[in-house]
Formats: C-alpha cells, sequence, structure tokens
C-alpha cells in the first residue's frame, strides 16, 4: 500500500537518539525539522510581506529606492508643507489657500501614477525574469494564492499613497482646529478620505499589474504603463476637445478618471468639460468599474491562465 | 528503489513507495509528451534519465501538481499532487534545472523566503536557512546576493531551498548544469548525502548517466515518453552480466568458438580477434564456454566476467523499445 500520508522515513545519522541516559552531542549540524508549520495562508502572507518589501525597496541596495522613495516624498510633502505653512503662517489668506483632502487628491494622483508605473512592475517582472515563479509554485502556493499575494502587496503599496497624505492633511487641519466643521463634519470627512483612498488603490492597482502581467522585462512595462496613461489621455482630449464628440470621451482618460472618481465621493464636480456640463455620476462609475475590472481580468488571464511549462 | 510498469502487486511489493505512476499520459497540445508511464519509486536517491525531451521535467512538473496528467493516476507520498497540490507540494523540495534565484537578494534571504513558503515561521526559517547554507558549504557566504555568485554557488544555494524545510522528497533537476568537474563531484557527493544521511528520498533528474551511476540506488529510464527500464541499479546492471573471454588465435579461432556456443544456445558475439563476449544469462554459461573451449582445442587466455554499465543498459533499453 502506498505509504501514509505524514509519515516518513527516519533521518541518518543527524536524526539519531542516544538510548536514555546516555550522552548526546546536541549540536550535529542540519537536523530533521520537527517544529510547527503553518499552511498555505502563512505562504501567501509571507509572498505579500515579501513583495512588499521589494516594492518599497526594502532589505535592498540603495538604487531600488529611489523610485518608491520618491513616489511617497511626491505624495506626502505638499501636505505636510501645508501643515506647516498654516501653523507657522496664521491668517486667512494661507488657509484658503491650503487645499481641503478632496482637492489633495490631485497631488496624489501624480504620485500613484508614478508609483503604479515605475515601481510596481517590480512585483511580477522580476519572478518571471528570473524563472523565481516556478520555485514559488513549486511551494502550497497555487496560481491563484500567488496573485492574491502580488495584488496584496502592490494595493498595501498603493494605499500608503493614497490613503496617507489626505488622512495626514486632515488630522493636521483639524489638530489646527481648521477643516471639516464640528464632529459630524470631521467623521464624514474622514470616511470620504478612506473611501477615495480605497478606490483609488482599487483601481491603480489593477491598472498597475496589467503591464507587468504581459512583459517579463520591468523597463517594459514601466513604459507600456506610462503609454497608457499619456495614450489615453491624448486619446480621450482629442476627441472630446479636438473633435468635440461628447463629453463622455474624457472618461476614457486615465489622467482624468481618479479626478472624477474622487470628486464624486466628496460630493462634487470633477475638472470642467467642453460642454460646461459636469458629467453624470453612473457614467463616472461605470467607467472606473470597467476600466478596474478590464484590467483586472487581464493580469487574472495572464498568470492564472497562463501554464508553467517549467 | 524504482520498478517500471508497476501493477497493484508491484505496489504492494515495494515498501513504502515514495512515487507510484500508473499509466500517465500527458500531451502538449498535439505532442504526446508522456505515454501510459508506469513506474515505482521507492525511498533513497532515484535517478531519472532520458535525453533531452525525454519528459523528464514534465514528470517532475506532474509530480509537484503544477501539470494534469491527461491520463493514469500519480500519486506522490500518497497524495494526489494534481488534487492536493498544496498539501504535497508542503512535503515537497524542488530546485529548478534554470537559474531561478532573484539576483539581488542575498542567499539567505531567499533560502529563508522558501522555508516560509513552505510553512514554517518566520524565526525558524531564518535559523534553517543559515543551517541549510552551512550544510551546503555556503555558510561563509550567506549574505551574499546570489546574483555575484558563481555558477556552483548557485547551485548549491538551489540545494539548500529545496532542503531548507525539511522536505521528505527532493526533487532535482540536472544538479549539476554548468558546473565544472571538481564542482560536479562536490554537488554528487552532497545529493547523496542529502538522500542517504538527511532522511530525504530524492529524485534526480538528468541526462548524465555517469552521475546517476554514481549516486542513485535505483532509475528510472524515460525514453520518448515511455519508461523503457526501471528498477534498482544493481539489479538492471546485473541482468546485463556478461563473460568476457580471451583466447590464443585470431578471429578464425574467435568464429569457430562463436559458432559452438550458439550451438549450444549461449548468446555470444566476437568483438575483436581473439576476444568474444558471452551473456551469462545463467550459471551454466561457464560450462558450456569450458566445454566449446576443450572441443576446440582453443587455448583460454582470460575469462572475466563483467558488469553492464548504466550506459549499456541505457541503450539497450532505448533500442529495444525503439525495436517495438
Amino acid at each position: 500500500m502506498p505509504q501514509a500520508f505524514g509519515t516518513r522515513r527516519p533521518a541518518g545519522p543527524s536524526g539519531e537518539v542516544a538510548p536514555e541516559g546516555a550522552a548526546r552531542i546536541l549540536e550535529t549540524g542540519y537536523r530533521p525539522y520537527d517544529g510547527e508549520r503553518l499552511g498555505p495562508s502563512h505562504a501567501t502572507w509571507t509572498l505579500t510581506r515579501h513583495t512588499f518589501q521589494r516594492i518599497l525597496g526594502l532589505r535592498r541596495p540603495a538604487r531600488y529606492k529611489i523610485l518608491p522613495v520618491l513616489s511617497v516624498l511626491i505624495a506626502y510633502l505638499p501636505a505636510i508643507a501645508f501643515i506647516g505653512a498654516t501653523a507657522l503662517l496664521p491668517g486667512a489668506r494661507v488657509r484658503t489657500a491650503v487645499p481641503d483632502p478632496s482637492a489633495y487628491f490631485g497631488f496624489v494622483t501624480a504620485a500613484l501614477v508614478l508609483f503604479a508605473t515605475l515601481a510596481a512592475p517590480e512585483a511580477l517582472c522580476p519572478d518571471k525574469r528570473s524563472k523565481f515563479l516556478g520555485i514559488c509554485l513549486a511551494s502550497p502556493l497555487t496560481r491563484t494564492t500567488y496573485l492574491i499575494a502580488k495584488v496584496g502587496a502592490v494595493a498595501t503599496a498603493m494605499l500608503i499613497v493614497t490613503l496617507g497624505p489626505p488622512l495626514l492633511l486632515l488630522t493636521g487641519e483639524a489638530l489646527q482646529n481648521d477643516g471639516p466643521r464640528g464632529f459630524g463634519g470631521f467623521m464624514q470627512t474622514l470616511s470620504q478620505c478612506v473611501f477615495a483612498g480605497l478606490a483609488l488603490a482599487v483601481m491603480f492597482t489593477a491598472l498597475a499589474l496589467v503591464a507587468p502581467s504581459l512583459t517579463d522585462r520591468r523597463a517594459f512595462a514601466s513604459a507600456g504603463g506610462i503609454l497608457l496613461v499619456i495614450g489615453s489621455a491624448a486619446v480621450s482630449n482629442i476627441m472630446a476637445f479636438g473633435l468635440q464628440l461628447g463629453d463622455g470621451w474624457l472618461l476614457l482618460g486615465l489622467d482624468r478618471l481618479p479626478f472624477e472618481v474622487t470628486a464624486r465621493i466628496f460630493d462634487r464636480h470633477g475638472p470642467p468639460t467642453p460642454s460646461g456640463t459636469p458629467l453624470p455620476t453612473f457614467a463616472v462609475a461605470g467607467v472606473a468599474i470597467a476600466v478596474t475590472v478590464v484590467a483586472a481580468g487581464i493580469t487574472w488571464w495572464r498568470v492564472v491562465g497562463s501554464e508553467v511549462t517549467r | 528503489m524504482a520498478e517500471p510498469h508497476t501493477s497493484a502487486a508491484n505496489v504492494e511489493r515495494m515498501p513504502n513507495p515514495v512515487v507510484v505512476a500508473e499509466h500517465v499520459a500527458k500531451h502538449w497540445g498535439a505532442t504526446p509528451v508522456l505515454r501510459d508511464v508506469s513506474f515505482t519509486i521507492g525511498v533513497g536517491v532515484t535517478g531519472l534519465l532520458g535525453a533531452n525531451g525525454a519528459g523528464k521535467t514534465t514528470l517532475l512538473g506532474m509530480l509537484l501538481g503544477l501539470h494534469q496528467p491527461d491520463g493514469g493516476t500519480l500519486l506522490v507520498l500518497g497524495g494526489d499532487p494534481w488534487g492536493a497540490g498544496p498539501e504535497v507540494r508542503t512535503r515537497l523540495g524542488y530546485a529548478p534545472e534554470y537559474d531561478a534565484l532573484p539576483p539581488d537578494v542575498a542567499a539567505a534571504d531567499v533560502v529563508r523566503l522558501i522555508a516560509e513558503l513552505h510553512g514554517l515561521p518566520h524565526r525558524d526559517a531564518t535559523g534553517r536557512a543559515s543551517d541549510a547554507l552551512w550544510e551546503v558549504g555556503l555558510g561563509e557566504e550567506r549574505f551574499r546576493p546570489v546574483g555575484t555568485m558563481s555558477t556552483g554557488q548557485r547551485q548549491r544555494v538551489k540545494l539548500a531551498q529545496a532542503i531548507v524545510h525539511d522536505p521528505e522528497l527532493v526533487l532535482l533537476d540536472e544538479p549539476t548544469n554548468g558546473l565544472d568537474p571538481a564542482q560536479r563531484e562536490d554537488m554528487l557527493e552532497l545529493i547523496r548525502h542529502v538522500g542517504h544521511d538527511l532522511g530525504m528520498d530524492v529524485i534526480l533528474s538528468s541526462h548524465l548517466l555517469e552521475e546517476v551511476e554514481q549516486v542513485s540506488d535505483a532509475v528510472v529510464i524515460l525514453e520518448g515518453g515511455i519508461v523503457v527500464a526501471g528498477g534498482a541499479l544493481a539489479d538492471l546492471q546485473r541482468m546485463g552480466d556478461e563473460l568476457v573471454v580471451d583466447i590464443d588465435g585470431g578471429s578464425e579461432a574467435a568464429d569457430g568458438l562463436v559458432g559452438l556456443l550458439r550451438d549450444a544456445g549461449v548468446a555470444a558475439t566476437a568483438i575483436a580477434p581473439g576476444r568474444i563476449v558471452v551473456a551469462l544469462e545463467r550459471a551454466v554459461v561457464y560450462d558450456v564456454v569450458r566445454d566449446a573451449l576443450a572441443d576446440s582445442g582453443v587455448g583460454l587466455r582470460r575469462m572475466q566476467k563483467r558488469r553492464a554499465s548504466l550506459e549499456e543498459v541505457y541503450l539497450d533499453a532505448s533500442d529495444a523499445a525503439r525495436a517495438h
């Protein structure tokens, strides 16, 4: 009969046990492991943590930290500067110049695009290029849990940029007795910040992984991501402003879509349109969801659907 | 130990089979890679032999549960690797043929990561990563990025990550690729150590006969997607035992002796002037040779039993498979 699942043959010399009462050599080099073994969820969490560290350049040489640190600085520095300015330069003019959290997402979007196109490819490309993916899939991970780990790592890194700065600004304003009025107003703005931050993180995580799922070269993935943002912006602006084919074309611009999404979450209108009429909220939500689903579908198809033959 | 063409009775005969394959088939598109493959692998070091393209890597992928068999059944450590992939893979170690480690990460970090992926808690994984790297002779080098290491060192890191979580079965795909002769000897010694001293069973996939012969207790030989031979190495080699007979005289004497032996029902071939080879199929062959020598009046210079090399076993099995 086949060997019972969970049993194994005893080790050789290193696994031998001396008779009771006899002297034993405890340090025998490599020893069998009889400690705790955690399940596939631990493997998923481990890969998430490892990928998150790689994306941010942690435990790696300094040159790998430049892009992620730059992205984070672009997102946080304006918030820190605004809080500092209102604290050090009291006065109504300064306060009116400081954006509220909803407007601050404009600063965040630049950092997000930078992060999604330049730092996020680190999550997928090196595994394919160095063929480390094969070793990962020889562990308790499956293709699905592998992708979940990667998505979790990228989304967490995105949240540093989408969630942290607006919350920092909101907290700073509140500490200086500025910002939303009353506890109710603060809580409403806080929930809007969290919701907007989560929405942007989800959308940009999906977008950030499309190009890396199609190539194993980081440079190609970054260039592809940048082209996607610039190309979609150019096409949408030409259609809407140049050819005047309708305001709806603006939603295809990945430079504009995040502004529209966050504006709706804060119950405001997005940037101006050629007709002067704001874009309908259902259209903004529909396009944002469609873009996210299509991007996630491409990544799923490439990572989970592809056969690892080696 | 390994046995080909396993039946249920065979499984009963081999205690604690590590891998049992029965009529396993796999196609890539319209191309058949494995056709009706059956074998049983037991404890110890087993060589998986075959030419490039014989289906070795595909078979390893199926043992890991990465590919679903198109037919047949496959059991690894008693479990179905496709249906219970994560549970089976927790107990397996794998070192692929190619360079597969991130070059910019320290060896200790890579090995620790693999240990954690196989379920070890972070603290245990850290300690065992060091132990495994010491075990393969990279203790002093463990904090160097993998990309700065030599080919031999990178192969050792791959072996370390395959054994760090103390698996029950280690799958090694062409582990001596790119190594010079001295490094190859060291690696084979390490593999022997893993298989015989550390309590792990090893499947060593290779197309290099001599290295499989050097470290393996058993072999499974794949050719054109089928198992052409398999079993304990000693048994396979014994099946090819021969008697080399050197005699006085040249080709004529040798041909005459060969004729007498064949008449007596013994397979014999003249391979050089004054030298014939007789298949040692049964013990009575010695008596038949003695009688033939006496009848022909040819003087005997030397008679020696010769064990077939793995290469001869492999070539014979391949030829037989092609003939069918």
